[in-house]
């Protein structure tokens, strides 16, 4: 295999024919201290998952390191865009807010603009991560060639 | 009015013993800590290789609770295997390599840099990073700005195949520092 056969699940795969507008398929996580805390995530900067120290440098309470929430925003990405995903995309993401221990948080995506390249298109997506009170944590953009 | 230090143990259970070894190690941390703007200066250039094992493949995904078997080098009971995807055996995660490059960027043979923030990627996946590759971050100080009173210190990103040359992943990313 190299990378060019259909791979997404058939009722996720974004195609030429995903019209703009299409929304993906949401994820939810949680934001565990647990896991915040481990060792390859967060365990080297204690504002990651520890509840005094980030008392301390002002936050009210331990946050998640940024690139979690980016990675659930690409497991979304490859649910739907499988194999592409990896090849000549781009993903763009701002934290504008962040996202604490103990937050239930939500991905979304939704289909932009679908830009004429080669066969295919370049599929531009807006997506973002937010809480359960609809409050926007990480917004950015994604850029994957489909059919191209 | 001061508000009170939550206890250390507000967010999940711990005996005395584990809240004195976690303040031990915070205390440690805390002890050399420098704000990162101090640290870094423009056309700052870091470089380190890193192996992309399997069970650093699966300790990532584990965290993030992606359970794609696309990334699946190591199982339990089989342990190691080739694993399957689109392009053959397991590959990584397509964000993986961006979460070590703060390992490159924050000198690790240097002080722990309180109180920064990531706020900003801009990330290209060029090509899937088999697991098992070893690969080449190289990060290198292009701006220190300032906006909104907020001081703001921005990479450059390259991640390379050591053995092969093949550029998987380029980005630019922001750090906020006190």
């Amino acid at each position: 295999m190299d990378g060019s056969e259909p791979d997404a699940p058939v009722d996720l795969a974004i195609t030429r024919d995903t019209p703009v507008g299409y929304r993906l398929q949401s994820l939810k996580k949680k934001a565990a201290i647990q896991l915040m805390g481990s060792r390859l995530w967060g365990r080297f900067n204690p504002n990651h998952w520890d509840p005094v120290y980030a008392a301390s440098t002002g936050l009210k309470a331990p946050i998640q390191t940024g690139e979690m929430s980016s990675a659930y925003l690409a497991e979304m990405c490859v649910n739907h865009f499988g194999a592409a995903f990896f090849q000549n995309a781009r993903v763009v993401c701002k934290y504008v807010a962040s996202t604490h221990a103990d937050e239930i948080i939500t991905t979304h995506g939704v289909v932009r603009e679908k830009i004429p390249k080669g066969d295919g298109y370049r599929f531009i997506v807006d997506i973002w991560a937010e809480n359960d009170a609809a409050e926007k944590k990480t917004v950015g953009w994604v850029e994957v060639d489909v059919g191209v | 009015m001061i508000q009170p230090l939550p206890a250390a143990d507000a967010l999940k259970p711990m005996s005395p013993l584990q809240v004195r070894q976690t303040r031990e190690f915070i205390d440690n941390l805390a002890s050399e800590a420098k704000p990162y703007w101090d640290m870094v200066e423009i056309g700052d250039q870091l470089s380190r290789d890193l192996l992309l094992s399997a069970e650093l493949v699966i300790l990532y995904a584990d965290g993030v609770e992606d359970f794609n078997p696309w990334y699946e080098g190591w199982r339990m009971n089989s342990w190691s295997i080739d694993g399957e995807s689109p392009f053959g055996g397991a590959i990584v995660p397509p964000l993986l390599v961006s979460h070590f490059v703060l390992s490159v960027q924050f000198d690790a043979t240097r002080p722990f840099s309180i109180g920064s923030i990531h706020t900003f990627h801009d990330s290209e996946i060029l090509a899937p990073i088999p697991v098992g590759a070893t690969v080449r971050i190289t990060t290198t100080a292009v701006d220190k700005f300032e906006k909104r009173e907020r001081r703001y210190v921005r990479h450059g990103v390259t991640v390379t195949d050591v053995e092969s040359g093949i550029l998987y992943f380029k980005e630019t990313r922001d750090i906020l520092s006190l």
